[in-house]
């Protein structure tokens, strides 16, 4: 107890100095004041009383100093005289400092940014209870391998018989018509992503609410109630963060439901790269989130919903999967017609998850990859540039230091003044590097893939990204700062004062070898990135060139779902049809119709047709991708017809089945012949008989690498769809049309949600989603790295120019010519960008082979990646090097002489 | 911070330590009333430099085995009165025993 309490004293004396000196004051003069009473008192006159106080207290600035030195005073003052020689060292020095600020800040800014980002998509563990514990469940097709989701049944029967989980949840994701009552501006519907989900979907995750609470098994027994809980951000953004949200009641497709709670700050759902939840309903209230799609409380073998569920204790995610693999044969044995073939494959979920069949696990691996790797690698190009600057600085310092050394400077001081230095001279870079962490909002733009619906990934700048990097640069700072400190121990006799004071300067002749080492590596680092950032670029802009077979310029779409608003299928028609007429008489609207899916969209919809005789398949059809179109398509969507007609008002309910086929489907469907005219089954060999008008060119709709593009356009009239989209050819700009579109579709119903409004070309962007963030998160790694690369090897070249002004003078007294000198110095630094440029590009190659599957088409040798990426450095290097060299060049011989 | 305490075998240092915390042993008091009392105790033979004692007394607060606070003297002045804590009673005893030792030892060969 009394050593804390001896602790804190001296504590307080030191970090109040002022309220020590006070106290001491004060001390001294009761003392004096007392002793001189006493003196009176005992009879000696009060002149000479003070006096004799003052001689038997002794002498009182010795007192004062003998105090403040116990207190630690000198050691603050000596630490006040390291900041001022530091600071006074770095304003000769701003070049240094320039460059250290720039590399640190750069570094540590960007580095958090992106970094952040990457962690914020793939390596975030839900906010729930031991989220290592939770797995997810697909069923695996025993025959094709592909995964998907479950029917209600055998969930029921995996949660509750299977013996692999303590508890499982099943979710599938729903866009729904939100309105929000008494809230202004918020008159029309908006439409956000729900996720229905069943009873324990949040007692299995083991959150608890922001606010309120959770629906659970007890209220909601298969969730039939109409609760629903809000995202954190949608009870932020949606009710101002209404402390009494609970209770209140809002309309999902235009049923009331009761907000019972708000979910966790950062809680986001389950779903890897999908949208971001706004609200969670329970699964009983599906006919009502879901009204146009069938009822999701039965079924077996396949199903919309995906399940996760909390391991047992003790399971690990093999003897789990061993045991549902086992259930899963029981369940085939009990079900044949529904389960034969039905495995089920588990996957960690601890940061969520996605459906293997839909979102590649070797793309969710190289994004990962690109991320951490690219992190990583501009981490070591920083530390690498800070250690080459602290070097070029220290070298250059030699004399310095080795003065103070033979003065009789000690090795604590030597070694406590440099990392001062080193401390102060990572200081402002630091608070660049803070300060640019602030960007992180407006570069997310470009690092959010794009979806049709606000999707929310909130990529936030990763604080401890932030913290990490900078403790490893300050730390590259310091070590490299105290390398004369350490080399004054190794050798007390000093060497390099005798060459510092002489006329050599150690180390001048040539940059260090270590520098070089490091130059040259930060190089090829910087190169290997680029590589790969212009190899994402590279690939996009292909995509760009490749035939899409529809045009996707001066297009515009608009989606809207009249099943969420309750329309039947004759209010649904009789509501596009007029959407359709009064989005023709628009001023500058040369073609419209509706397209679902249209190109690019997130949704693809799938048929199979029968055909007597068809080669190769297992029962007589064939599966073709569906889009369902109103009236004109062709003109609107731009695509090309190669033969028959394009659908017109007449192709309605009544009249004969038809369809329109691509290209690839009619080969397909009708080898050899023309298709127009033929006929073709729905489904079966039994289903109804459709025949086709029309064959277009093959479009591309889901993606640009996309093999598939067998396709048939069949008319909305006769094949209705309650979601649509609108597609609109104008020569109008896009803004003023879409605003006029809205109008249009918000005179006819004004509480109808629309939604992913944007260009066709924006689609298009949209559907490369990940790689386009590869490419900004390879960009930004591989033009930071560049920058900091380049600031290092100017640093080299210009240290060393300085170094050796001397000889450079020599060398002009002795007739050389200034562009002799240029060219005599210039060639180190060539010649260490040429070998790093070198290395770079073997390691650039080397990686564009590994990620070949990322670049839809695109060579890994790509000529014009391997062209650009050396000649840009080579650009860098020459102006690094050419800059510091021009100015040497110019030095004028005898001033360059007494330099020294 | 005993192993300060080793490599500062300064002998009158000591001394005065051990003396203030005998004289706090028997009751709080300010500066320049341990100077009085000590000068007391020994009966006028030990004239210590009065304003020596203040950092002593620093040394031995910071260390813990004494402490401090601002009180009011008999005569309404605000004076700053040091306390022994436990730690410095043990330690008053550890080096009251040390010191007789030392005595004994010392009186033993210039007696014997």
């Amino acid at each position: 107890m009394s050593a804390w309490k001896g602790l804190a004293a001296r504590a307080r004396s030191i970090l109040r100095p002022g309220a020590a000196e006070a106290r001491l004051e004060e001390e001294f003069q009761f003392h004096l004041e007392t002793e001189t009473k006493r003196l009176i008192g005992e009879g000696v006159p009060p002149a000479d009383a003070r006096r004799r106080a003052l001689l038997a207290f002794g002498a009182i600035e010795g007192h004062r100093e003998a105090m403040r030195d116990e207190r630690g005073a000198r050691w603050f003052d000596d630490l006040r005289a390291d900041v001022r020689s530091a600071v006074q060292g770095m304003r000769r020095n701003p070049g240094f400092i320039l460059a250290v600020t720039l590399t640190l800040g750069l570094g540590i800014g960007v580095n958090g940014i992106v970094f952040g980002y990457v962690n914020s998509m793939l390596f975030r563990p839900v906010p729930a209870h031991v989220p290592e514990e939770l797995a997810a469940l697909f069923t695996r097709d025993a025959k094709t391998g592909n995964t998907g989701g479950f029917g209600y049944d055998d969930f029921i029967d995996f949660r509750d018989r299977s013996g692999a989980f303590a508890g499982a949840a099943a979710m599938t994701g729903a866009p729904v018509n939100l309105v929000v009552p008494l809230v202004a501006g918020t008159a029309a519907g908006d439409m956000v992503w729900a996720e229905i989900v069943t009873e324990d979907f949040f007692s299995v995750l083991g959150v608890r609410p922001a606010i309120g609470r959770f629906f659970t098994a007890d209220d909601a027994p298969q969730g039939g109630n109409p609760f629903a809980v809000l995202s954190y951000d949608a009870w932020q953004r949606r009710f101002q963060g209404d402390p009494n949200i609970a209770g209140r009641a809002i309309r999902i497709n235009g049923s009331e439901f009761v907000v019972t709670g708000v979910a966790p700050r950062g809680f986001r759902g389950m779903r890897l790269l999908a949208f971001w939840p706004e609200l969670w309903v329970p699964i009983g209230m599906q006919p009502v989130v879901q009204p146009s799609t069938p009822r999701l409380l039965h079924g077996r073998g396949g199903g919309p919903l995906l399940v996760f569920g909390r391991l047992k204790p003790g399971f690990d995610l093999e003897r789990a999967q061993a045991v549902a693999a086992e259930f899963a044969k029981q369940l085939e044995a009990a079900y044949p017609a529904s389960n034969t073939d039905v495995g089920v494959s588990l996957l960690p979920a601890t940061v969520g998850f996605e459906n293997p069949a839909i979102v590649k696990p070797r793309v969710l691996m190289l994004a990962s990859a690109l991320g951490v790797v690219g992190s990583l690698i501009v981490l070591l190009i920083i530390c690498a540039n800070l250690a080459v600057l602290q070097l070029a600085r220290t070298a250059s310092r030699a004399r310095e230091i080795a003065i103070r050394l033979s003065l009789g400077c000690s090795r604590s001081r030597l070694t406590r003044q440099l990392l001062v230095e080193s401390l102060l001279v990572a200081a402002p870079g630091v608070a660049l590097g803070v300060a640019a962490m602030r960007l992180a909002s407006p570069l997310e733009p470009y690092l959010s893939p794009k979806f049709p619906f606000q999707v929310g990934l909130a990529p936030t700048a990763d604080i401890r990204v932030m913290f990490f990097t900078s403790a490893i640069a300050v730390a590259a700072i310091v070590l490299f700062g105290m390398i004369p400190a350490v080399r004054a121990g190794r050798s007390r006799l000093v060497p390099s004062s005798i060459s510092g004071l002489g006329l050599r300067q150690s180390g001048a002749e040539r940059p260090s070898r270590t520098r070089s080492v490091l130059v040259v590596s930060q190089l090829a680092l910087s190169v290997i990135l680029l590589i790969a950032a212009s190899l994402f670029v590279r690939s996009l802009t292909m995509a760009d060139a490749v035939n899409l077979g529809f045009e996707p310029r001066n297009r515009l779409v608009i989606s809207m779902n009249v099943g969420l608003q309750g329309y039947d299928q004759a209010r649904g028609l009789q509501f596009y049809d007029e959407v359709l007429r009064r989005t023709r008489l628009l001023p500058g609207v040369l073609a419209a119709s509706f397209a679902y899916p249209s190109p690019f969209d997130t949704h693809d919809r799938g048929v199979r047709f029968y055909v007597d005789g068809l080669a190769n398949t297992r029962d007589g059809t064939v599966f073709a991708q569906a889009t369902f179109v109103a009236d004109e398509f062709i003109p609107a969507l731009g695509v090309r017809l190669q033969s028959g007609r394009d659908f017109t008002t007449h192709d309605g309910g009544e009249a004969p089945l038809v369809m329109i086929v691509s290209d690839s489907l009619a080969n397909r469907l009708w080898p050899g012949k023309s298709a127009v005219g033929q006929r073709a089954r729905y489904g079966s060999a039994s289903g109804p008989d459709v025949t086709v008008v029309g064959v277009v060119a093959d479009a591309k709709f889901a993606a640009v690498g996309e093999v598939t593009t067998r396709r048939a356009y069949l008319p909305l009239k006769q094949r209705y769809r309650d979601w649509e989209t609108l597609v609109v050819h104008t020569r109008d700009t896009p803004g003023r049309m879409l605003a006029r579109l809205r109008e249009v579709i918000g005179g006819i119903d004004p509480s109808l949600p629309s939604f992913g409004a944007m260009t066709m070309e924006q689609a298009v962007a949209n559907g490369f989603g990940a790689s386009r963030s590869g490419v900004a998160v390879a960009s930004f790694f591989g033009l930071l790295a560049l920058l900091i690369s380049s600031i290092g090897l100017y640093a080299l070249v210009a240290r060393s120019v300085a170094d050796r002004t001397r000889e450079i003078g020599v060398r002009v007294a002795l007739g050389l010519t200034p562009r002799g000198v240029l060219a005599h110095l210039m060639r180190d630094g060539a010649r260490l960008g040429l070998i790093g440029l070198v290395m770079g590009l073997a390691g650039g190659m080397a990686l564009a082979r590994a990620m070949a599957g990322l670049l839809l088409g695109l060579s890994p040798a790509d000529p014009i990646t391997f062209t650009l990426v050396p000649l840009a450095l080579t650009i860098v290097i020459v102006v690094a090097t050419f800059v510091p060299a021009r100015r040497a060049a110019r030095l004028d011989a005898s001033a360059a002489l007494r330099s020294e | 911070m005993p192993s300060r305490r080793n490599t500062e075998p300064d002998p009158l240092r000591g001394s005065i330590d051990l003396l203030i915390l005998k004289a706090l042993s028997l009751e709080s008091m300010h500066g320049w009333g341990i100077g009085a009392r000590i000068q007391q105790l020994s009966k006028g033979r030990l004239d210590v430099n009065q304003g020596s004692l203040y950092p002593a007394l620093q040394r031995l607060e910071h260390r813990g085995d004494i402490e401090s606070a601002w009180r009011t003297t008999e005569n309404n002045r605000r004076a700053r009165y040091y306390s022994i804590t436990n730690r410095g009673r043990r330690e008053l005893g550890q080096q009251l025993d040390k010191w007789k030792r030392f005595a004994q030892a010392i009186s033993l060969i210039v007696e014997g």
